[in-house]
């Protein structure tokens, strides 16, 4: 560690326990820092707070869905504070109708920015950049990344690309309003005649993505160069504990999918400020005239470079989740991890086949048969992958015994709602099913099955779990309960009667929920019909008809909002206030972040950590403790004490 | 606290960090590329167009690809000399390196100048001339009496700001009105806010979502703005890009162009272009063409008896795109078989005496569907040119400023630590390498095929 | 890496060897695409097997990758499988759109 200590700052040295590191002024060490753990939680913070944005974002669109032409509750509230009805005024207030309720326009804005968002600014940054930053450096065992002022760069343009984008709220026409996808030519056009294109939110959206996409290329970099660069002694590539694999092939993802995404938005910003025709076919007519374009270009251009990023993006937004799965379940389930080779070469398999499966989201585009029977054949193929990472993962429990604290819970709520995300996504992967599915709530309710129960369910279980590493102190279990139960209610009652919607061909793109669509939306069946009775036993009229489950869905995001307070109380409690961890090792686990200071001080280790076995020795027979550590040398002789007992007696 | 293996490899993987990222870099570079090349690609098969071929200065192409091999050169001699220890020679090659980058920026910003000055208009029949428009091109509009400004109530995208966007346009000195209540006021910044707060606040108590702001001129005025500076017009009003509606009467819509180029490749029947109307460039200039055209046929059939005539890009370029190089058509027998494209003529300088040489029509505003200069708008073709070397320029300007930084302000680390900094100029030197790689394919792709 | 000072010095002359042949193969570039071919699309092939020799010099004695580490290679070798795949995909699925056969009618059924 350097000897150049500079000034001791008391008012914000945290942790007294910190192991003589070296003190920086609150700016260098908080802001514009260059070490991995303060990136990793800065990236985890700003996240979080994305994640509940979007999520307020998708609340409001739930209200317009239940409630078509209702004024949103508590509308005249906000317009009645003084600072708060000024941004809520720019941002969503001006778009909504007089008597509050929403329209199409708001809803399509809300639609884009809460796909944007979740899964720009809100998953990737949490799963990979905060997780992979804060975790994979002390899990290899180096004292930080290889280009540490890179990191920082990389998150500063990520703060950047998220300032650019919540700018894009307040912009004369406000934010994009073409769905997260940005398709051309209706992105490439919309709005053109507007008197400055900065008054445009497309512009604002697309200038974001430049630099977030900056900021993703440097971050993998990073990873990859420290991962190939930096393992300490003795860790060899099938030592390295899962988490890392996951979050090389992730960064690999990111370094080569972004590319063609950042040349997609470079070509439709050139389409919108220089008037080329890159994404816009010949004789494009807009309100029964002529555009003044050469045309020439073709949409499925646009189609072809976004998909190429957004399919191996999936699998940037699932495979953290199993990275921090294999850490939390081994380590709660007392075994070791179960094909942990096979795991490793299945998720090498799956990054490297989800850079050919990319336009199963193109069928609807009049796809030639050899091209969709390519497609259908990679992605049928790519499922295979996943479900061994997910049974390796399930069989891990078997005969394991299981501390069903916060962090396990989440884990294995996990396991059946990804396995609900994975399975229904198979029948989307044939193009004849496909086609009368497009757009409809089933696909909705497919991939956020994957994502929402699925990744986020996974990133809270790893907050849980490393909280004590990130701060010396435990978060409250009872809340973390108070946490977890109703969001698995709310997350199945928001997304299971999706599949129902959809098979009956709702499409997502509906902000009225289907009101005005009765052929599609006026029958029902058993689960209108159990909607209907329940609504009647608690004295609500609730209509026996597909409309009913628009309510039953609301009710669920409530839900899932309201089970979210626990855990932000939690979270900003248990900073200062939570149970202190009195061990280096608290839950008893084998990678190498337990054998850090907690928390862990600049350059991280006090001795110079060597991998002697692999990362999930558990219950190994013979050995003394039901866990055998990474870093130990001999049994009974390790560097650090293993936790006291009575840190884990309420297990 | 040191990184390990920052100056010294790794036994194991025998690599810097840096270069293990520098090469992870230059993987997403293969495939920021490669995605503009497939770019390039999907829009040439799809092309509904005869795509430019020889279009671009080929010597100025061919200048900048020898400038740029011989900067790829200097840099990696300059790392060599480093690793060597000589000072002097690695400054002398570095600095070769850093001069070839802005020789090559500053050919390139020629060709861009030339572009920008060159027109290219469609005509209705699929005709495209091309030259340039010695006097711009203006919608002229006269005699307006009265604007019609709106205010939105909620902020918008599009609101009256007649400052910025009409009076710019008006001619003569300040514009005078009378406001709808009779007063009478010079339109500027300080007026318009003090109307349009009045108007919205009638607009407010009257419950309406936007207010309005009716202006008479007390003088007819006119106005004259380029297309691109206007929203749209028809015969008796315009409208700006803040949505102001001015009704007058459109005066002159009419191009004068001074043509250097025909392109009949689109014309069923070339000889029958609309360019050769009595309007326009006439019979004369038609039975050049033909006469043109009919020679590179004839020379075509002679030289490759067994080769169809409508297959071979080449030959339709040179029979059916005509280039016009004086102001009268020449005798017949003059002017054949000149190879050189369009811009191999266009002066650089944009206008200038060499424009006495080109014929000069007026088209009629119904004779044209669209025009544009020689930037992306004019086709796929043009937009894909500029996307991929604007971006390749990018490139070396970047790298240009990363290995001037080597030079100029890296000589502590010169004198220190030379290992150091020549792994520095190595892994600069791979990314300028990557710059000339990609300008290889750029090149022929662009200027030549 | 040769950090053997005297592969380095014998290395200057092959750069120097290179770059003049760089220029040779730029020229000849040229040339050959004013040569008339029975298709257009033979000047394009014939012009990118030059441009891949060109760029294959470049990376192989400029950019050192004749003697560089497995790490790179494997790391280059999946970027290239990966923009190959970018461009036969996007070829192939522009050369094979749906076909347009006509609205079906019931009378087909006859």
């Amino acid at each position: 560690m350097s000897a150049a200590a500079t000034t001791h700052d008391h008012a914000h040295d945290h942790s007294h326990d910190d192991h003589g590191h070296h003190e920086q002024s609150f700016i260098w060490k908080y802001i514009f820092s260059s070490d991995h753990k303060t990136i990793g939680l800065q990236y985890g913070l700003t996240g979080l707070l994305f994640l509940l944005f979007g999520f307020f974002l998708m609340l409001l669109m739930r209200w317009s869905i239940a409630y078509p032409g209702i004024p949103v509750p508590g509308v005249d509230f906000i317009r009645s504070l003084p600072v708060a009805s000024g941004i809520f005024e720019g941002m969503f207030g001006r778009w909504l109708n007089t008597d509050g309720s929403l329209n199409g326009e708001l809803y399509n804005m809300l639609g884009a920015m809460h796909g944007t968002i979740m899964v720009f600014f809100g998953i990737v940054p949490l799963g990979f950049a905060a997780f992979g930053n804060f975790v994979m450096p002390l899990q290899i065992g180096t004292i930080d990344m290889a280009f540490p002022r890179l990191n920082m760069a990389s998150y500063w343009l990520f703060f950047i690309s998220g300032v650019l984008m919540m700018c894009s709220f307040f912009v004369g026409t406000g934010p994009v309003q073409t769905g997260w996808t940005m398709y051309s030519p209706l992105a490439s056009t919309a709005n053109i005649g507007v008197t400055s294109i900065w008054s445009h939110g497309h512009t604002w959206w697309l200038s974001a993505m430049v630099f977030n996409i900056s900021a993703s290329l440097l971050g993998s970099v990073n990873f990859i160069a420290t991962i190939i660069n930096l393992r300490t002694k003795g860790l060899g590539w099938m030592k390295m504990p899962f988490f890392c694999w996951a979050m090389f092939v992730t960064a690999f993802l990111l370094l080569l999918a972004f590319p063609p995404l950042e040349v997609a938005a470079i070509l439709q910003l050139s389409d919108r400020v220089f008037g080329s025709s890159f994404y816009l076919p010949t004789g494009l007519m807009e309100g029964g005239k002529h555009l003044d374009i050469s045309g020439g270009g073709s949409p499925l251009l646009y189609q072809h470079l976004f998909w190429f990023l957004a399919h191996p993006e999936v699998y940037v937004l699932i495979l953290p989740a199993f990275a921090i799965l294999t850490d939390v379940i081994p380590c709660n389930a007392r075994r070791p991890l179960w094909g942990y080779k096979s795991m490793v070469y299945s998720v090498l398999t799956l990054g490297f086949l989800s850079f050919l499966v990319w336009a199963h989201h193109m069928y609807l585009t009049g796809m030639g048969t050899m091209m969709s029977t390519y497609f259908q054949i990679t992605t049928v193929m790519i499922s295979v992958p996943s479900v061994i990472l997910l049974t390796c993962l399930m069989i891990s429990l078997w005969g394991g015994s299981i501390r069903f604290n916060t962090q396990m819970l989440f884990a294995s709520a996990f396991l059946p709602m990804f396995g609900i995300g994975g399975l229904t996504g198979l029948p989307l992967a044939f193009s004849f099913i496909d086609l009368a599915m497009h757009d409809t709530y089933y696909v909705i309710g497919h991939f956020h099955y994957v994502v929402a129960p699925g990744t986020i369910f996974a990133l809270f279980a790893g907050v849980y779990h490393w909280f004590p590493k990130f701060t010396g102190r435990f978060m409250n279990d009872t809340l973390g309960k108070l946490h977890f139960w109703p969001s698995l209610l709310g997350m199945n009652l928001v997304f299971a009667p999706m599949f129902i919607q959809g098979m009956a061909g709702f499409h997502r793109r509906w902000y009225d929920g289907g009101k005005y669509f009765e052929n599609t939306s006026g029958f029902s069946n058993w689960s209108t019909k159990l909607t209907h009775e329940i609504g009647a036993f608690f004295g609500l009229n609730i209509p026996d008809n597909m409309l009913s489950l628009n309510i039953v869905m609301s009710v669920g995001a409530f839900i899932l909002a309201l089970g979210q307070i626990p855990f932000i109380i939690n979270f900003w409690f248990s900073l200062k206030g939570g149970k202190k961890s009195n061990s280096d090792n608290p839950w008893n686990a084998t990678t190498m972040e337990w054998a850090t200071p907690t928390p862990p001080p600049h350059g991280n280790f006090l001795f110079d950590p060597v991998a002697h076995r692999g990362p999930y020795e558990y219950s190994v027979p013979g050995h003394p403790t039901d866990f055998y550590p990474q870093w130990e040398s001999e049994p009974g002789k390790p560097e650090i004490k293993p936790a006291a007992d009575k840190v884990l007696a309420h297990h | 606290m040191d990184i390990p293996y920052t100056v010294h490899a790794r036994p194991d993987t025998g690599l810097y960090n840096a270069k293990i990222g520098i090469w992870l870099f230059l993987a997403s570079e293969v495939m920021l590329f490669g995605g503009l090349f497939s770019a390039y690609i999907f829009l040439r098969v799809g092309a509904d167009y005869p795509w430019p071929v020889h279009d671009l200065d080929v010597t100025l192409g061919f200048v900048n690809t020898v400038v740029l091999i011989a900067s790829s050169v200097t840099v990696v001699m300059a790392w060599a000399m480093l690793k060597l220890r000589k000072f002097g020679l690695y400054r002398l090659n570095m600095a070769i390196t850093v001069i070839c980058a802005g020789v090559f920026m500053f050919n390139k910003s020629l060709e861009y100048k030339a572009k920008f000055a060159h027109y290219a208009v469609k005509l209705t029949d699929g005709t495209l001339l091309t030259g340039h428009l010695p006097h711009g091109y203006q919608v002229k509009f006269e005699g307006i009496t009265e604007l019609n400004l709106t205010v939105p109530l909620k902020k918008s995208a599009v609101f009256a700001d007649p400052v910025g966007y009409v009076l710019p346009f008006v001619e003569g000195g300040a514009a005078k009105f009378k406001t709808e209540d009779g007063k009478e006021i010079t339109l500027d910044e300080s007026t318009f806010t003090a109307l349009s707060a009045e108007a919205v606040k009638k607009a407010t108590e009257a419950k309406k979502s936007q207010a309005t702001i009716k202006l008479v001129a007390t003088s007819p005025l006119k106005v004259a703005a380029k297309p691109s500076e206007i929203f749209g017009y028809t015969d008796s009003t315009l409208t700006f890009r803040d949505g102001t509606v001015a009704t007058g009467k459109l005066a002159d819509d009419k191009m004068t162009l001074e043509v250097d180029g025909v392109d009949a490749r689109g014309v069923a029947q070339s000889e029958k272009s609309l360019a050769f109307d009595h309007r326009y460039l006439g019979d004369a200039w038609q039975k050049a063409f033909v006469e043109n055209r009919d020679h590179h046929f004839e020379e075509f059939a002679k030289n490759y008896p067994t080769r169809d005539k409508n297959r071979s890009a080449t030959l339709q370029k040179e029979a059916l795109f005509f280039k016009l190089h004086s102001a009268t058509p020449p005798a017949a027998g003059e002017g054949h078989g000149d190879k050189h494209g369009a811009e191999a003529h266009a002066p650089a300088e944009g206008h200038g005496d060499a424009h006495a040489h080109h014929p000069t029509v007026v088209l009629e505003k119904k004779d044209i569907t669209f025009f544009s200069n020689f930037t992306p708008k004019l086709n796929t073709y043009y937009a894909i040119y500029f996307t991929l070397t604007g971006l390749h320029g990018l490139h070396v300007v970047a790298g240009a400023l990363v290995l001037a930084y080597f030079l100029l302000f890296d000589g502590k680390r010169l004198r220190q630590d030379p290992e150091h900094l020549a792994n520095r100029v190595e892994v600069g030197g791979l990314f300028w390498h990557f710059v000339d790689l990609v300008w290889i394919f750029l090149f022929p792709l662009l200027y030549l095929l | 890496m040769s950090d053997n000072v005297e592969e380095i010095q014998k290395s200057i002359k092959k750069y120097l060897f290179i770059g003049g042949l760089l220029i040779l193969f730029s020229a000849i570039t040229v040339w050959l695409s004013y040569v008339e071919l029975p298709t257009h699309g033979q000047n394009i092939l014939l012009g990118m097997i030059v441009a891949t020799f060109k760029a294959a010099l470049v990376a192989l004695i400029f950019m050192h990758l004749n003697h560089e580490r497995s790490v790179i290679y494997k790391i280059l070798a999946f970027t290239v499988v990966l923009a190959i795949v970018l461009f036969a995909l996007f070829i192939f699925s522009h050369e094979d759109p749906l076909v347009f056969s006509g609205f079906y009618t019931p009378s087909d059924q006859l």
